[in-house]
């Protein structure tokens, strides 16, 4: 599974979101809550473009898309936070 | 577009429309209007965990106290289980308005060709209605409904009534598993739009199943319709 992380260097909230593009299907849920965060790419596939967003906008961003193509961790220990583990 | 946010919405009522469908209408409570386009959906968190899932609007959006919501029960995942469960007057939390799949209001075509199977009608209702009723839209708009069997049709007075009161609509149900009375197209949609004649001015939107949406989009593509002119709800 292929993931896109376009982050730069500026200092990450609690969580770190990931896009797997190959899940992705660009209806952009994502970009509409946290517009921050997330945009489109050239290919209409999400992208992240900051980890500096509010972290509850972030987490309601991912469990919001509709095919699950958002992964959240824990910044600082890499735990999954979403989706949830089964 | 009006940016998401959450709402307070409760359970007002459910009509069972057959042994599949069901329509659920919620009453917003805080706040109190949702101004969303027809075509937009909304996210419904279904668990306390916060698992959500998305459903078309499949009400008008000049009814802005209330949004109603159309669930395929056949699936049985975890939306539906969450919604069948719901009591009248439960509230829940929804994340709206969602999505990008409406009428443009700048779409040069003079044909607006709606192509949906199942639940993918959903927010074809909502679009339709609108731009006849509240925009009194005057292009030609065609519905292209496909099911398999005649028992899984509903709101066939609805689109009745839109047919008999607006000479521009146009409603076939296309069946796959058509009872020997049939007499209205028969197949899948790509069948039913190969026998009725091609506008040659149209938008397309579609909506339901990826394999119908992938052959569609196909058919069309071949037929020299541009890309731009052929527009998906992504999400189903």
């Amino acid at each position: 599974m292929t993931t896109q992380d376009n982050t730069s260097n500026q200092q990450p909230g609690k969580y770190k979101v990931t896009v797997m593009r190959d899940k992705c299907i660009g209806c952009a849920s994502c970009t509409a809550i946290a517009a921050d965060t997330f945009k489109l790419d050239d290919e209409g596939i999400s992208t992240v473009i900051s980890q500096e967003g509010d972290d509850a906008t972030k987490l309601l961003a991912a469990q919001s898309c509709p095919t699950g193509a958002i992964a959240a961790t824990d910044a600082k220990t890499g735990d999954p936070v979403w989706p949830l583990s089964e | 577009m009006t940016p998401p946010q959450t709402y307070t919405a409760r359970l007002e009522e459910k009509v069972q429309l057959n042994d599949k469908f069901t329509q659920y209408s919620f009453e917003l409570i805080e706040p109190h209007r949702l101004k969303f386009k027809a075509g937009q959906y909304v996210s419904i968190k279904v668990s306390t965990q916060g698992e959500r899932r998305a459903y078309s609007i499949c009400s008008t959006p000049d009814n802005d106290h209330q949004f109603d919501l159309l669930i395929d029960a056949s699936p049985d995942g975890l939306g539906v289980q969450f919604l069948q469960s719901l009591e009248f007057g439960t509230e829940i939390e929804v994340l709206a308005p969602m999505g990008h799949f409406t009428v443009p209001t700048d779409l040069t075509a003079d044909h607006l060709v709606f192509i949906a199977t199942g639940s993918g009608v959903a927010p074809f209702r909502s679009m339709i209605e609108d731009q006849l009723r509240n925009y009194q839209d005057q292009r030609q708009i065609t519905l292209h409904w496909g099911m398999r069997q005649a028992t899984d049709l509903f709101w066939l007075e609805e689109w009745q009534e839109l047919d008999e009161n607006f000479a521009n609509f146009h409603f076939h149900p296309v069946l796959s598993q058509a009872p020997a009375a049939w007499t209205l197209c028969r197949g899948r949609v790509t069948d039913c739009l190969s026998v009725h004649p091609r506008p040659t001015q149209a938008a397309y939107f579609l909506c339901g199943g990826k394999n119908m949406v992938q052959d569609v989009t196909k058919l069309l593509i071949s037929l020299g319709i541009s890309a731009e002119l052929i527009l998906t709800e992504k999400f189903y």
